[in-house]
């Protein structure tokens, strides 16, 4: 096990310089000036002092070169749109948010998703399940701007009073509690369909009727050989979601005004600050990375199939 | 992009006009649509014992160095916790601030201030000229690289200095700004700058503390280190969040500021801050409601319309549709007037010229073109169009992907396909626009949507535009006669004989034998959500400002 992890993370570094390097290239593709915000033009002189200033006056490999060591000495640079702050700052600043909001809607969405995807597939064809599956259905399709505004319209404006939550911000635990869930509804979603449909397909394997022949108890069989191998498929999609969640949450940071990183990287691309670009594109592939390692050792415990392989 | 975008003030005096001042404030300031006005009295209740308030600025002020910051929230912040030589009057008069008075030279190229004696910085030491002399060269200097640089090419040796690759050092002391004693501040101009006085009223023109710059270097702007001397101070800055500003009892003037505290949020999301001001949570909101929203709004009291000093306009590339007729019919196929009504919906106000309503001077400015009727006079661009030898039929009208735009050129489209026109829509991206539009624009252009918003109340902010080399006219249209009048106006120190050069210059671009280079289509208004406590205390100013020292929260 010690030894996959180590391999992994050595395959880390090519992966990370293969998505900086087209980040990179991407990023010089599109057309547009990153110090040019407003429609003003500023003159030639300015222009070539603040090129010199972040090196955008140097042949492209040297650009990179800068990057790959900004990367790996853990300093990206300072950003071109916000000049009092550099990539570190953004990022210490804003990312423990982002993750802090992917983290609360992760665990709302397998604490409702998972135990909703559980019953519905052992009540399968229930009132219960057709309930469960309508409302999986609908936190699917609804888009989350669409939940985040009604959210807001409804629990901290109309029932403001009842509920006292407020529209926006992420300071209080209490404005904590309509973005997470706004933003783990879909995933929630996703986990009671996934959990359903293989609790469903687990529950007509041999070994769970055999189990149940030997005479184990219902509650038994269920817990400990169903759900186990039910969830196999709940964890490989965990892994990338919790890293979209974590980086992804844009949407929701927008319309609740909360300091996260997502807001960033959109406004990043928009106004073509590279060195926030790829500061942050890197960031999220790392967590990716991370999460799916996760994941690989996560199918180790609970897939014996798969233990016993890798001994 | 929206409106907030400060712009550059311009690029005083200087022949290259590609340092044109003021920059297009981005975006539509699309929104809002009502009927309250800027101007009305302060509420009539007794002041309230809390003199605290929450605004939300929309979004994060990007950088609060006065050398940096290039847009209207960080400049907001800036002006209420620094302090100007000069502020602006409710005429976008200088008036003294700082500089308790000033004299200019007979030759109009020497400006000297006299500064206030009780100016104090927030740790103690006093401010003085050597300070405002130490932070112009600051953001003089190529190291710096400060985009607003250029709003000193008008003092002498400036340009010089901060275009220099060697011997910066010799070029910084040939910059025409010193001080001859401690509160004296003499600043040598290249050129007679009329509008020099207004200018410094910019927050580019701030002086900012050595000591807290030598010691934190970039990030002395964080709450924790800087150093201020206005009648606020920063008191918290969680970044992307809230940023919130304590009166600061030091400050000379601290009787006269009635609030305590101003807590400031970033909400973008106009329906958020739209929620957010409805729950109580916001106190003002000069974002102003989304234009789907506005009808809800309109004859609410606390719904308030400012007028600004902007344009919002349709260039054409006039070397793709040469024929000055084809631009006519083109501007007088706009009804301007149904587009506010049905789209903008903020009381924006139909354009009759490129320099708005509000502009000093007006008056004698103004040109009233007859091709920019309210609701256009479709009868005659089809007579017009009838006389151009070869039409261009299709046309390509482009404009950038920010809310607000497509739902004026799809109208505008829609108006110019009764001229007999096949109009294309395209959209980008702002950035990629930008670049796209030159100038000179890309070929493929025919037809685009720019803003301006001017910086410093002068109109040459507006008509520099216009010549030939300015960094920012993307028409392709170029004409000496107008390029000289320009020059004429620089050296024209007596507002009235430069006023009618202004008019002069404007029936160039729109008069009856005006080029049409481009056809305005209204000119933009700031609306916002003010609570009845605050209402006609708490202002936004022509030029997007809102001076806290003012507002006064009444009982209601």
């Amino acid at each position: 096990m010690t030894a996959l992890v180590i391999r992994r993370l050595v395959w880390t570094i090519p992966v990370i310089l293969l998505v900086i390097l087209f980040t990179f290239l991407l990023m010089k593709q599109i057309k547009g000036n990153p110090f040019r915000h407003t429609e003003r033009n500023v003159p030639v002189a300015i222009q070539q002092n603040l090129e010199h200033k972040f090196h955008l006056d140097q042949p492209w490999y040297v650009q990179y070169a800068y990057y790959v060591k900004g990367v790996f000495t853990f300093d990206l640079g300072p950003s071109m749109a916000l000049r009092n702050q550099t990539v570190n700052d953004v990022v210490e600043e804003h990312f423990p948010t982002s993750l802090e909001l992917g983290l609360f809607a992760m665990l709302f969405a397998i604490v409702v998703g998972v135990p909703l995807g559980v019953v519905s597939a052992l009540r399968s064809n229930s009132v219960f399940d057709y309930s469960a599956m309508f409302l999986s259905n609908v936190g699917f399709a609804v888009p989350s701007f669409l939940v985040a505004t009604l959210f807001i319209y409804f629990f901290a404006l109309k029932w403001g009073a009842f509920f006292d939550l407020p529209t926006n911000g992420w300071s209080g635990w209490n404005s904590k509690i309509l973005p997470s869930i706004a933003l783990g509804l879909a995933p929630m979603a996703y986990f009671a369909r996934l959990v359903r449909g293989s609790m469903l397909e687990t529950l007509q394997q041999d070994y769970v009727r055999t189990a149940m022949a030997k005479g184990l108890r219902w509650r038994r069989v269920v817990l400990v050989h169903v759900l186990r191998n039910s969830l196999i498929p709940a964890v490989t999609a965990a892994g990338p979601l919790l890293g979209f969640l974590i980086t992804g949450s844009f949407v929701i940071e927008f319309i609740f005004a909360i300091p996260g990183i997502g807001r960033y990287y959109i406004t990043a691309v928009e106004a073509r600050d590279y060195s926030v670009v790829m500061g942050l594109t890197v960031l999220l592939s790392v967590i990716i990375i991370v999460a799916n390692l996760l994941v690989d050792i996560l199918y180790g415990f609970l897939d014996p199939r798969t233990r016993e392989a890798r001994a | 992009m929206r409106r907030r975008s400060t712009l550059a003030i311009g690029a005083v005096a200087l022949a290259l006009t590609l340092l044109a001042a003021a920059c297009g404030g981005g975006g539509s300031s699309s929104s809002g649509n009502g009927n309250g006005n800027g101007q009305e009295k302060a509420a009539a209740g007794n002041l309230a014992s809390s003199q605290v308030i929450t605004v939300n600025w929309g979004t994060e002020p990007p950088s609060l160095d006065p050398g940096l910051a290039t847009d209207t929230t960080s400049s907001n912040i800036l002006l209420n916790v620094m302090d100007p030589l000069v502020r602006l009057d409710d005429k976008l008069q200088p008036k003294p601030s700082l500089a308790q008075s000033w004299d200019v030279s007979p030759n109009g190229r020497t400006v000297t201030f006299h500064l206030r004696h009780d100016g104090r910085w927030t740790n103690g030491d006093p401010v003085t000229a050597q300070d405002f002399v130490w932070s112009w060269k600051r953001t003089i200097s190529p190291e710096l690289a400060a985009d607003y640089a250029y709003q000193f090419y008008g003092v002498v040796g400036a340009q010089a200095y901060n275009a220099c690759k060697s011997n910066c050092a010799a070029l910084a002391d040939k910059v025409g700004v010193s001080a001859p004693d401690k509160y004296t501040l003499k600043v040598r101009l290249t050129s007679r700058q009329p509008w020099f006085l207004q200018q410094v009223a910019h927050h580019s023109f701030l002086a900012v503390n050595k000591k807290a710059v030598d010691r934190w270097g970039s990030k002395w702007t964080e709450a924790s280190h800087i150093v201020t001397d206005g009648p606020f101070k920063l008191a918290r800055w969680r970044h992307d969040a809230e940023i919130d500003l304590v009166k600061w009892k030091g400050w000379r003037d601290a009787r006269d500021v009635t609030l305590t505290r101003v807590n400031g949020k970033m909400i973008s999301d106009g329906t958020t801050a739209v929620q957010a001001f409805e729950a109580g949570e916001t106190d003002a909101d000069v974002i102003g409601p989304p234009p789907d929203q506005t009808p809800r709004f309109k004859g609410r009291p606390d719904y308030q319309v400012f007028p600004a000093l902007g344009t919002y306009y349709y260039g054409f590339n006039v070397k793709n549709i040469p024929d000055v007729n084809q631009r006519r019919a083109m501007s007088l196929a706009i009804d301007r007037q149904t587009i506010i009504d049905n789209i903008t919906q903020a009381n924006q106000i139909p354009a009759q010229a490129y320099v708005p309503k509000g502009m000093p001077g007006f008056a004698t400015i103004d040109v009233k073109s007859k091709w920019l009727p309210a609701h256009g006079d479709l009868d005659q661009a089809k007579q017009l169009m009838a006389r151009v030898k070869d039409p261009v039929k299709n046309v390509t009208l482009w404009f950038n992907n920010a809310p607000g735009h497509k739902p004026i050129a799809i109208a505008v489209q829609s108006m110019w396909k009764k001229l007999g026109l096949h109009v294309t829509l395209k959209a980008q991206d702002f950035a990629q626009y930008l670049q796209f539009l030159g100038p000179p624009p890309n070929k493929a252009v025919d037809a685009f949507r720019l803003g301006w918003i001017a910086d410093f109340p002068d109109a040459i902010n507006f008509l520099e535009q216009w010549t030939c080399t300015s960094g920012n006219n993307n028409t392709n249209f170029c004409d000496p006669r107008y390029d000289t009048l320009v020059k004429k106006a620089r050296q024209t120190p007596d507002d009235n004989a430069r006023y009618g050069i202004y008019h002069q210059l404007q029936e160039i671009l729109m008069g009856p034998n005006g080029q049409l280079p481009f056809t305005p289509i209204y000119w933009y208004t700031y609306p916002a959500l003010v609570k009845e406590s605050i209402k006609g205390t708490f202002t936004i100013n022509p030029l997007d400002s809102v001076d806290l020292t003012k507002v006064q929260v009444r009982e209601t």
